[in-house]
């Protein structure tokens, strides 16, 4: 017999001026796993937030165990029993394994001490019983994401959470993972707990799911039952008639119009059959001191991708500050370009200078060429008419060149770095995790932008990000990387189950 | 849209400032209206107290308002003007002293390029610490005003003491070395021009120059200029660090040059502080600093009148002024959570 | 024995010139802990030491300044606290300017009551209160056992502080704070308002050293007396990498080293009066220099909660 554990109606929800949801609702009922689905950007965390009490939303209730109650906060969310299990950990480097489990948890009339002894207890047990086993003796710096996922999930279930909620559990880990993941979950929801589970990527969910929500642009557009949709239906829902950033892909003379010869460009390039890059035996440290890359190999070629797949935290950001000439190698050799166009992943706080305005973030990739410079001064006006065919060329929306960065739209902000990076024509270019957070356009379009540089300039691009299909879907040849070594795989064996057990280490079967 | 916005905040943190200042002194029982007009008396009432008084007073606010507009634009925390300033002013002194031979000209300039050294020299310890060391360079820059305070005092005690030997300060420097009068009659001089070409060359510098563009970067996102411009940050801060305190040195340089004409003790009534304010208020612009200088130099040059015409102490001076900073930060707070 | 008296009067120098900074200092170490480094320490202490010289007026007793003092520090660190913490302005550029506006205001308030002749106030002070039996322990007794009251009053809060921080539920919820306040936030910390309560603290802690300065130490108050202890004061967290238990020691080596100066100014050492001043400052800026990389500063110390978007 199930029963409504949790329910939310016609929530609306802004954030300044923008409406994160315009009328979302969702029915939880005990012992199922329903999934949340949409592009990024169409209020998946902020309904998860609302769900968890961290928010509160503008208009619409919320019901748990069928009465209406007013989440003032995450600890009130737990005490009706509602966990959430955020997508960026919320672990502490700092404390120690124990103090993060014991981490928010109050013994009223006892807070002068710490529990730690009867916390390590219980998650033992609960440890036993889930399979979710975790290093009680290790600091957290030095565990991987599965760990960190799993002290999270532990953490959470440590409060008996009648309804349990993962918001994106599956980015950042390997095939393996989330098939044990999985199982975890189902167990949950046969002992009558609801699981929620909040996707963007449609086929890794729909094996799990009993019911899913699809939320469009903030609203509720469909409430199925997995029996009864498929993936095309669902993508539909999600997508819809209107695209997200209301662009199409950049039309296809978006290189030859910035005034650059790039269709003789690739014949020049072309002409030449070195390697556009070479790496030899690099070794790198990482800030905390341990090996980050060790004797690292690596060509790549005129006109192609090449992707590097991998679990996040295996060296891939020391492999793309290497390879885009951002950092120092300890040893080995690095043959690379004068110019190298780097596409960052933390696009605010690396890509773009937040309070600067388009113009002058445009002029960070084009202050060190001659072209933009007179003497000790800076080219202003070529700088400011290079920007902005770089914003129509991209179709980056903003009120203009002196628009403030941080006044832009995620998608946008990414499409003018893209663009900005792109439209130097450079020989080589390494994109880390390019799309993560974009929406279904600009994703597609970020893909399609980074092809065409390869296959239609002869440039080289190197892609290195931790989204499997994403690889698979853009790479010519693909490379997985694990505890700071390169592997090739053979394109025979490319295959999602292949590369997905070589990004967590299995042996690969040979027949 | 930008510069309106930074004014918007500008105008409402002095308005801000206004009415909790005038609160504050009549809770105090002075009467706010009779202290103001005594301020305003003192500051723009006659032609003497704005040629002799306030524009004097805004050159040292203008000039270090430069150097902490400066570093502050690139990320530099530099509170240690007020150290660095005097640094600046036992430079220009011995100069001024020790060559009283040279022809005017080139004494005037030795004494300054000296001022520039010196006020470098004394930013170069927190800039080492903050570069090679990275400690961060707030609580170095303000040790070093300590030690700066306390070597002019030593020199005015000693070495560099009047050779009557009754009060601590150095003797007069020569007349070669003097900043000429600008305005006969008054007091205001040459190093008004200095200060506002000081202005100019820093607004074109972080404007138009590749290396103010580096800088900019630096201070605006240091990961952004780093891995998106590829920027050498050690370099750009080392040379924005050190530059920042060359121009507070200057400031001591020029007010020994130009209006004391000797060394001694409490030179500056914290003016490397008062910096702070000045280059805040004009929200970091070099053209803007000019004008809040002025204001600033104003408000202090109306407190002397304001306390012997209104009994209000003068210290009370320096609490308003840190009333604008933190109205200024509030306002450009609130601008940037709510939107322009 | 002259060298056995020399070397007692620098214990008790050290000491006593010691615990202010330690006051200041442990404060300043819960402060950080939390996330908020807090440059306008100084103003809480200048303002303790106003409010402890006028309270102990009022009151007619060193105690009941010691208490006006605790408050003046907390009520400056509030108004620090509102708007870095509550606005989430720069904690650097805000700080100083809470430090000039309590140089500022309190100099003004005493010239207003005192007038600018600078004729010393007179204040009731703060005396030794020798403890029975460890006071009479060779050599150290005197020196560690027959200080002013607020001295025995830091001894036992630097172990309180420490049992705070690393062995109780509100300790690892500020620890949380101060490495990872996200974190903190989503395991239902109240970020801050632990940031805020830290910061008063600090300043009350800051406030009781100012008000020691004046009653115990120099009997009156003068502007700008605070001399920059507080920025030394800062500089002592680091050294005692924030832990109150080291931040009491480093604080009463810092004051060794300030006895230091006066050891030589009786052994006749030809050194000019200025650089004595100066020393502190120097040595100050040789520690941080010396000590660097050694220990990890709280990871959120000095960003704003919640971070722009």
């Amino acid at each position: 017999m199930t029963e409504v554990l949790a329910r939310l109606d016609g929530i609306i929800r802004h954030f300044g001026h923008v409406k994160a949801l315009d009328s979302a609702n969702l029915e939880i009922h005990s012992g199922e796993i329903h999934g949340i689905l949409g592009e990024n950007g169409a209020g998946k965390t902020t309904l998860l937030n609302i769900l968890g009490g961290i928010i509160h939303p503008d208009v619409g209730f919320v019901e748990v165990g069928g009465s209406r109650v007013r989440l003032q906060s995450a600890r009130a969310a737990w005490k009706m029993g509602i966990g959430l299990v955020h997508q960026h950990f919320t672990l502490v480097p700092g404390l120690s394994v124990l103090e993060n489990l014991a981490l928010g948890r109050r013994h009223r009339g006892h807070r002068w001490k710490l529990h730690l002894k009867e916390i390590r207890k219980e998650a033992s047990q609960l440890s036993e019983l889930t399979g979710l086993t975790v290093p009680f003796e290790a600091s957290i710096e030095e565990l991987g994401v599965g760990d960190r996922q799993r002290i999270e999930i532990l953490k959470a279930l440590l409060r008996d959470p009648q309804l349990l909620v993962l918001d994106e559990p599956t980015a950042v880990l390997a095939p393996a993972e989330i098939n044990q993941l999985f199982r975890l979950l189902r167990s949950l929801a046969e002992e009558g707990r609801a699981v929620v589970l909040v996707a963007h990527k449609l086929d890794e969910i729909l094996s799990i799911v009993d019911r899913v929500t699809v939320l469009r642009q903030g609203r509720t557009v469909m409430t199925a039952a997995r029996a009864d949709v498929d993936t095309a239906i669902l993508t539909d829902a999600m997508v819809g008639s209107s695209s997200g950033d209301g662009e199409a892909p950049a039309t296809p003379d978006s290189f030859s119009a910035l005034g650059q010869n790039s269709d003789g460009l690739a014949q020049n390039r072309e002409l030449s059959n070195r390697p556009v890059a070479r790496l030899k035996g690099i070794t790198v440290y990482s800030p905390q001191g341990g090996l980050a890359l060790q004797d690292v190999g690596l060509e790549v070629l005129r006109g192609e991708v090449i992707g590097v797949a991998g679990v996040e935290g295996n060296g891939q950001r020391e492999l793309a500050l290497v390879l885009s000439g951002r950092q120092e190698v300890a040893s080995g050799k690095l043959e690379i370009p004068e110019h190298v166009g780097f596409i960052p992943q933390d696009r605010t706080r690396e890509g773009l200078a937040a309070d600067f305005d388009l113009t002058e973030n445009v002029a960070l990739a084009l202050h060190r060429d001659p072209k933009f410079r007179l003497g000790p001064l800076l080219r202003w006006s070529l700088i400011e008419s290079h920007a902005t065919k770089i914003r129509s060329r991209f179709k980056v929306r903003s009120s203009g060149g002196r628009t403030l960065a941080r006044e832009l739209s995620g998608g946008n902000q990414q499409r003018l770095v893209v663009g900005r990076e792109l439209s130097q024509l450079p020989e080589l270019l390494i994109a880390e995790n390019p799309t993560r957070g974009l929406d279904f356009t600009a994703t597609a379009f970020v893909r399609e932008e980074l092809k065409r540089l390869a296959h239609d300039t002869a440039a080289g691009v190197v892609l290195i990000s931790t989204d499997l299909d994403e690889i698979l879907e853009v790479a010519d040849r693909v490379f997985v990387i694990l505890r700071g070594k390169l592997t090739p795989v053979p394109s025979v064996h490319d295959s999602r189950e292949t590369v997905g057990a070589m990004m967590l280490g299995s042996r690969l079967e040979t027949h | 849209m930008r510069r309106f916005d930074q004014l918007a905040v500008a105008v409402l943190a002095l308005l801000a400032t206004g009415i909790i200042a005038a609160g504050s002194l009549w809770l105090g029982g002075y009467d706010p209206l009779v202290a103001g007009a005594a301020m305003f008396q003192g500051s723009f009432g006659s032609g003497t107290a704005i040629f002799s008084v306030t524009m004097v007073r805004a050159v040292p606010l203008i000039v270090t308002g430069l150097a902490v507009a400066l570093a502050f634009r690139a990320g530099v925390w530099n509170i240690g003007a007020e150290g660095q300033l005097y640094a600046g002013a036992i430079a220009a002194a011995w100069v001024g002293l020790s060559w009283g031979n040279a022809p005017g000209w080139f004494l005037t300039s030795a004494t300054l390029v000296a001022a520039l050294l010196a006020g470098a020299v004394w930013a170069a310890i927190p800039a080492f610490m903050k570069v090679r060391l990275g400690i961060g360079e707030v609580i170095p820059t303000i040790l070093m005003n300590f030690v700066g305070i306390y070597l002019a005092a030593f020199v005015v005690h000693g070495p560099l003491q009047e050779t009557r030997g009754v009060f601590p300060q150095t003797d007069p420097i020569s007349d070669a070395a003097r900043l000429s009068v600008l305005v006969e009659g008054t007091r205001l001089h040459a190093g008004f021009l200095i200060a506002l070409l000081l202005g100019v060359i820093l607004w074109i510098g972080l404007r138009w120059t590749h290396f103010g563009f580096q800088a900019r970067a630096v201070g605006a996102s240091p990961e952004a200029a780093r891995v998106s411009g590829m920027i050498e940050s050690k370099r750009v801060l080392l040379v924005v660090f050190l530059s920042s305190g060359a121009i507070a040195g200057l400031a001591g340089g020029i007010e020994i040059t130009g209006v004391t004409f000797a060394l001694y003790e409490g030179l500056s009534p914290g003016w490397g502080y008062t910096a702070i304010a000045v280059a805040l208020l004009a929200g970091l612009h070099p053209a803007w600093v000019v004008f809040t200088g002025l204001l600033f130099g104003g408000l202090e040059a109306g407190a002397g009148a304001m306390q012997r015409e209104a009994g209000v102490p003068a210290a009370w001076v320096s609490a308003v002024e840190a009333l604008v900073i933190l109205f200024v930060l509030a306002g450009d707070q609130i601008r940037r959570r709510f939107g322009a | 024995m002259p060298e056995l008296i020399a070397v007692v009067a620098f214990l008790e120098a050290s000491v006593r010139l010691g615990i202010p900074l330690a006051l200041a200092a442990m404060g300043e170490t819960i402060t950080e802990r939390s996330g908020v480094i807090n440059i306008g320490l100084e103003g809480s202490l200048i303002a303790g030491a106003l409010g402890g010289a006028l309270g102990a007026l009022a009151i007619g007793g060193p105690g009941g300044g010691i208490l006006v003092g605790a408050l003046a520090g907390a009520l400056v660190a509030m108004i620090f606290a509102g708007f870095a913490v509550g606005l989430g302005t720069d904690q650097i550029i805000t700080g100083t300017a809470i430090t000039l506006g309590g140089l500022g205001f309190t100099g003004a308030i005493y010239q207003a009551r005192f007038g600018t002749t600078g004729t010393a106030l007179t204040l009731p002070t703060l005396s030794s209160l020798p403890i029975p039996l460890l006071s009479d322990i060779p050599i150290i007794g005197s020196a560690l056992f027959n200080q002013a009251p607020t001295t025995y009053f830091t001894y036992l809060l630097a172990p309180a502080l420490w049992y705070f921080v690393y062995r109780t539920e509100w300790g690892l919820e500020l620890r949380a704070v101060g490495e990872e306040p996200d974190a903190a936030a989503a395991a239902g910390v109240r970020v801050k308002q632990s940031r805020f309560w830290a910061t008063v603290f600090g300043g009350a802690l800051a406030g009781i050293a100012g008000a020691h300065l004046a009653l115990a130490h120099a009997g009156t108050f003068a502007e700008n007396m605070s001399a920059g202890r507080g920025f030394i004061a800062i500089a002592v967290v680091v050294l005692g990498r924030w832990n109150p238990l080291l931040v009491l020691l480093a604080a009463l080596f810092f004051g060794a080293a300030s006895a230091l100066q006066f050891q030589a100014q009786t052994l006749g050492l030809d050194v000019p009066y200025q650089l004595f001043l100066a020393f502190p400052y120097l040595l100050t800026l040789l520690a941080l220099a010396g000590w660097v990389g050694k220990s990890r500063a709280p990871a959120s110390l000095a960003l704003p909660w919640p971070k722009e978007s």
